[in-house]
Parts: structure tokens; sequence; C-alpha cells
């Protein structure tokens, strides 16, 4: 047995030891049958298909601790991070923590209670949905999410309910989240024919290494619709894996729109699947990785009902020697007549000695069906930035426009502004600065 | 203002200029006119310092400067143009954002002040209005899904914004019809200045009547074969260009 799992269980039993004397939390044995998980799944390796392209070496080297709580730490001054523009709520977390005195919900249409305020209260309806979704997982870090989460956000929006701010949900990473794991998990449910915009921020404030070990859970009801926009912007010497579940219920639909640029190390793994027929499934991303990144973006969409739409579009920008890895996979069941998946990938790459592993697979049993899916990997068209610098602009300004116009597509798709000027902002000066040299 | 003597150039192994003079004066509009494959869009690009052309031979002066010295976008801070004849489609890339940061990377370069976002915006529309480009092509993708006319005018356009010392104007008559050809013509005139020369390139003298030459020359087999005021152009609109391919090649 791998050594580094015996420790990271050993780990998470501990933890939950620690609980357990402060008592209060009410899910020990849910925690505890986690821990198994965590040996049975065992760490992802390379030689799995899932996880050809992604070493974890340096995320086992980092040997992040997981038997860890920040409340006690007094916070640093968090403005220069905190968002602009209005709310409907607003909801911090800082080093995977629930911050209350910085947060704040104001719409009556939205339930909300931190998930250790839920697991402390013993609140039954939270207890039964966690994992419900996720199950204990797919690796040995779902299973230690599972089984040491600290804290996170439980949000319900209520049946028919309309709101029209965005949730901005901030996980802010401060110095003294260095050298450990964080775990929050969040866990969403829109009921029937209700609609919200979340906002999910990952940000980071004087870091060192660290790893966020985030999984959300997410259940549309009926006809129900979620605008859920992500923000990876880690930093640089993070580790961030990210879990998304999601659930469609009739005529539900679900948009994603996710930017993955900070991180020394990122995976986002995307789990979608269908309850009933007539629900849509749209998910775009948008990631940027330069020397020593790693990107890395899976696709798991079911169709396993009839009469389901999905589209994945995701396009990418490397650099210097940046990795970055796409797995986009989508399964139409034989029973899921009728269904329409469409599933894109485009990567401009910047120099030799960048590398884009991309792996978009489609597998149709249903012969009545709509299918499409295309990857592009290309590089800056001369012609473009010729065009470009004999109207004046140096060939790094050229560079700048044009990857920012690879990009517009999915920015574009950004409806919070400030998210969308951020992302404008740190692409363009990522971009600009690359050194010609190594071009 | 433009000297060029002896300009050999080779694109892949392969000599298209050799050995071509042209003096162009400020205030001039000369027009370069020869059949298809005599070297006229290479002259063109040449200028501009596109890639992929390489000089064999002879001198090339700009103001002073020798051109081959010259990075293309300090060509364009020192004052050239190429209007081409197949201007890049650039989608994502907003034409307003596109056109204002070359401006004001000219003017930096020149030690100028930038233009304000407002101070452009008005001055942007201005020149739109005048070459009747619709003012919402300002707000798309620069030349994303324009028509041939559509580009051609908003080549016309960033040549007005910039304000350039040499204009050059490669076949920017080509996929036009009367009306595009007249409104271009019309935005080119109305750049005509002492300080300014512009050199059109093209195959057909049609453009010639909407602008008119102060020089025309004919360009065959990589040599400028004749010279002559605007009346060559006409004769060449008569007989075509047969006769004085035959010349060069004898």
């Amino acid at each position: 047995m791998n050594h580094s799992l015996l420790d990271a269980s050993a780990e998470a039993e501990r933890y939950i030891g620690g609980l357990d004397s402060r008592a209060g939390d009410w899910l020990a044995e849910r925690r505890r049958s986690a821990v198994l998980g965590i040996q049975q799944l065992g760490l992802p390796d390379r030689r799995q298909e899932r996880w050809r392209y992604s070493g974890i070496d340096g995320l086992l080297d980092g040997n992040f601790s997981a038997d860890w709580e920040s409340t006690d730490n007094p916070l640093p001054p968090l403005e220069s991070v905190m968002p602009d523009g209005t709310q409907a709520g607003l909801l911090v977390f800082v080093d995977g923590s629930f911050q209350a005195e910085l947060s704040f919900v104001n719409d009556t249409g939205i339930q909300f209670t931190s998930l250790r305020a839920a697991m402390a209260k013993g609140d039954r309806k939270v207890l039964a949905a966690l994992g419900s979704l996720s199950g204990t997982g797919r690796h040995a870090f779902s299973a230690i999410n599972l089984a040491t989460m600290q804290d996170g956000a439980v949000i319900s929006v209520s049946p028919g309910k309309s709101i029209d701010q965005p949730i901005e949900l901030l996980h802010i990473a401060t110095a003294a989240a260095g050298g450990r794991m964080l775990r929050p998990r969040h866990l969403i449910t829109l009921d029937k024919g209700s609609q919200a915009s979340i906002v999910e921020r990952h940000l980071c404030l004087d870091a060192d290494g660290y790893f966020n070990n985030v999984v959300s859970e997410i259940l549309l009801q009926e006809d129900a619709r979620l605008d859920h926009q992500r923000v990876q912007l880690e930093g640089s010497q993070a580790y961030h894996l990210s879990e998304v579940h999601v659930q469609l219920g009739a005529r539900a639909n679900y948009r994603a729109i996710n930017a993955a640029v900070g991180a020394r190390w990122s995976r986002t793994e995307i789990n979608g699947g269908f309850l009933a027929a007539g629900a849509n499934l749209d998910l775009e991303g948008l990631y940027l990785a330069g020397d020593g990144q790693l990107v890395d973006f899976h696709l798991d969409v079911v169709h396993g009902v009839s009469g389901c739409s999905s589209r994945s579009n995701f396009k990418g920008i490397v650099y210097g020697q940046g990795r970055a890895v796409f797995d986009g996979r989508i399964l139409v069941e034989r029973q899921a007549q009728q269904s329409d998946a469409h599933l894109t990938n485009a990567n401009l790459m910047l120099s030799r000695g960048s590398e884009v592993d991309t792996k978009p697979q489609l597998e149709i049993l249903a012969d009545d069906v709509k299918c499409s899916h295309g990857t592009t990997v290309g590089q800056l068209d001369p012609q473009a930035v010729f065009y470009l610098r004999s109207r004046g602009l140096s060939p790094s300004q050229a560079r700048r426009l044009l990857c920012l116009g690879f990009a517009s597509e999915i920015l574009e798709g950004f409806g919070n502004v400030s998210l969308r000027g951020q992302l404008a902002d740190h692409i363009q000066r990522r971009v600009e600065s690359i050194d010609l040299e190594n071009v | 203002m433009l000297s060029i003597e002896g300009l050999r150039v080779e694109v892949e192994g392969k000599e298209i200029l050799k050995g071509l003079d042209l003096e162009v004066n400020a205030g001039e509009v000369h027009a370069i006119m020869g059949p298809n494959g005599s070297g006229k869009s290479t002259l063109a690009h040449v200028l501009a310092g596109r890639e992929g052309y390489q000089i064999s031979g002879g001198k090339l002066r700009y103001l002073g400067l020798d051109l081959q010295e010259l990075e293309i976008e300090e060509r364009a801070h020192a004052g050239i143009f190429l209007a081409m004849q197949y201007p890049v489609e650039l989608p994502g890339v907003n034409n307003m954002i596109f056109l204002r940061e070359a401006l004001n990377a000219i003017r930096r370069a020149r030690g100028e002040p930038e233009i304000d976002a407002l101070g452009f915006m008005k001055q942007v529309r201005d020149k739109a209005r005048e070459l009747n480009l619709d003012e919402k092509l300002l707000k798309r993708s620069v030349n994303a899904g324009f028509s041939g006319g559509e580009k051609k005018r908003n080549e016309v356009l960033q040549m007005a914004m910039l304000a350039p010392k040499l204009a050059i104007l490669d076949e920017t008559d080509s996929g036009l019809d009367i009306d595009a050809l007249r409104i271009v013509a019309d935005g080119v005139n109305l750049l005509r200045s002492p300080e300014r020369a512009l050199i059109l390139v093209t195959h057909y003298q049609r453009l010639l009547d909407y602008i008119q030459p102060d020089r025309v020359h004919v360009l065959a087999a990589g040599r400028i074969v004749r010279s002559g005021g605007r009346e060559l152009a006409l004769e060449l609109e008569e007989k075509g260009y047969g006769w004085l391919s035959e010349e060069a090649a004898a």
C-alpha cells in the first residue's frame, strides 16, 4: 500500500477524532466510511486513462495536511480582494472556512447556512443530501474531502423564485493556508422553477504552496435555471482540485462558465447528468498555462435519459513550458434517444516548449441523436501578426490583442462585469509579458 | 520621400523584383500598374516590411532612413501604411480597440501624447461617416464577416486615422463595385496633401478615373519598364500589357 495513503487515512482519522472531542458534528460515521474510501479508491495514477497526462508528484511532495482548522487565526486585511458590484449574497470563505462577519444574504428567496453550522446542528436535510450526487468519489482526494470537509455553503433557492443579482462564493487563501489542504464542500439546490446566478471565485492573498480540494454538489429541480461563473485565480504555487457534480431535473438549465488561469497545478472535474427530458447543460471554459503550470479539465457528461442537450466549448492558451490537458467525455446511453451533444476544444500554442493533450470522447450508444465534436490546436496566424504590426503595434502588443481575441468568445460569456474585467486584465498582462525569446 | 534603387527581391529563392527604381516625392500620387505576377504586390509588401521576402540587392531609402533597418512597426511609426489587398480578419479583436491601440502606439513612438477615449471616438465616427462606413462595423471584430467593400473601406478608415506620410494601396480597387470604388476613392482623395505621398498598386485603369495620379509606372517581369503621366494608364487600357512585356523581354 502506498505510504501517502496511509498518512492520508491516519490524518483523516485524527481530524475526525478531533471533531468528536469538540462535539457537534453529526457526520462522524459518514466521515469514517469515507476514510475507508481513501484506501479503496486509491491515489490517482498515470496508468489510469483519466490521469494519463496529469502527474501528482508535486502534490504529494507538498505533504499538504488535512488535519487542520483555520477558525482561530486572525484574518489579514481582505479589502483588496473583495468583489465590486451588488450581490444577492456574498459568502466569504477564508482558507476554507466560512466567515459570517464578511458575508451576507439579502434575498428572501435564498436559504443559506454554512456547512459547519448545518453539521453542528444535525440538519437532517443537509446531512442526507451531502454526498448524494458525488458519492465517495473516483479517487482518494474526493474521499479525503468527504472524510474531512471543513465547511462550505449550503444554498437553496425557493420554488419559483428568480434571484436577479449573483450570489458570490468568494474563496480566499491566505498565508495561513501554506502547507495545508483546504477542504470546502458546497451544496446547492435550486427548487422547481427557480433561477439564480452563482459567481465562484478562488483567489489568493500572499499564500505559498497550499492545496485547495473543493467539491460542489448541485441539484436543479424541474425548470430551474442556474448560471454558474467560476474563476480559478489561485496563487502561483497552489494546487487546485475542483469537482463539480450537477444533476438536472426536467427542463432544467445549467450553464457553467469556467476560467482556470492561476495555480501551479489545477484540475477541474465536471460531472453532469440528467434526470428527465428537456434539460440542457452548457459548459464553457477558458484556460491559460505558462511556465511551470499545468491546467487540466475533465468533463463527464452522461446522457442517461432521452431528449436532453449538452454543449461543451473550451478554449485554452499555453506558452513557455506550460501544459494543458482537456479530456471531454460525453456518453449517450442506449435509451437516451433524441439527445443533442456537442463538444469543442480549441487551443492556441504560443511556444514550442508548451504542450496540449486534448481528448474529446463521444461514446454514443443510442441511434437517434445529434452529436458532434471538434478539436483544434494552432498557433498565432503570422498574417494577423503582420497586419497588426503594420499598424504600429509591437509583436507583444499584437500577441496580446490576438490572444484576447481568441479568448473573447468565452470571456464575453462572463455576465459578471467585474469578473470578466479581472480575467481579461490577467490574461492580457500575462501574454504581453511573455519573453519573446521563448515564443 | 521614397527612393528605391536597383531593388532585387527573392521569395523562396525565386527572384521577383529584378532591379527596380522608383522615386516618390511628398505630395505626389504614383500608380504602379502591371500584369499579374509582375511583382506589384511584392513591392507593396517589401515596403511594409513583411517577412518572407529576401532583399538581395539595391537600396530602399525613406525620409533619409534605410528601410531595411526598420522593423514592421517602426515603419508604421515612421509614417508608412499599407492598405492590403486582402485585409486579415481578426475574430474577437474589437475594431475600435484595435484602432485606438494602433493610433496610440504610433503617437507614443513619436513622443506625442496618447489620444483619450472620447477624442478618439469623435474622430473615428467622423471619419467613418465620411467613408460611409456603418458605425456598427466599428464595434465589431476587425474585418470579421465584413464584405469585400467593407474591408476596403475599413482599410481606408485606418489610413485616415493613422494619417501616414506614405500610403501604399495594394489593389484596393479589386472586388469593389462602382459605388464602393467611388466611396473608397473619395476617402483616398481626402487624404491627398502636399505632405503625403500615395502609391496606388493596381491592375486596372478604372481606379485612376477616380484618383488621378501624377505619375504612372508599368511594372513587368520585376522592373519598371515604362513611366509616364496619366495618359500612360489610358494607353494601357487600350492596348493591354502584352506589348510592354514583349518590349521588356526584348
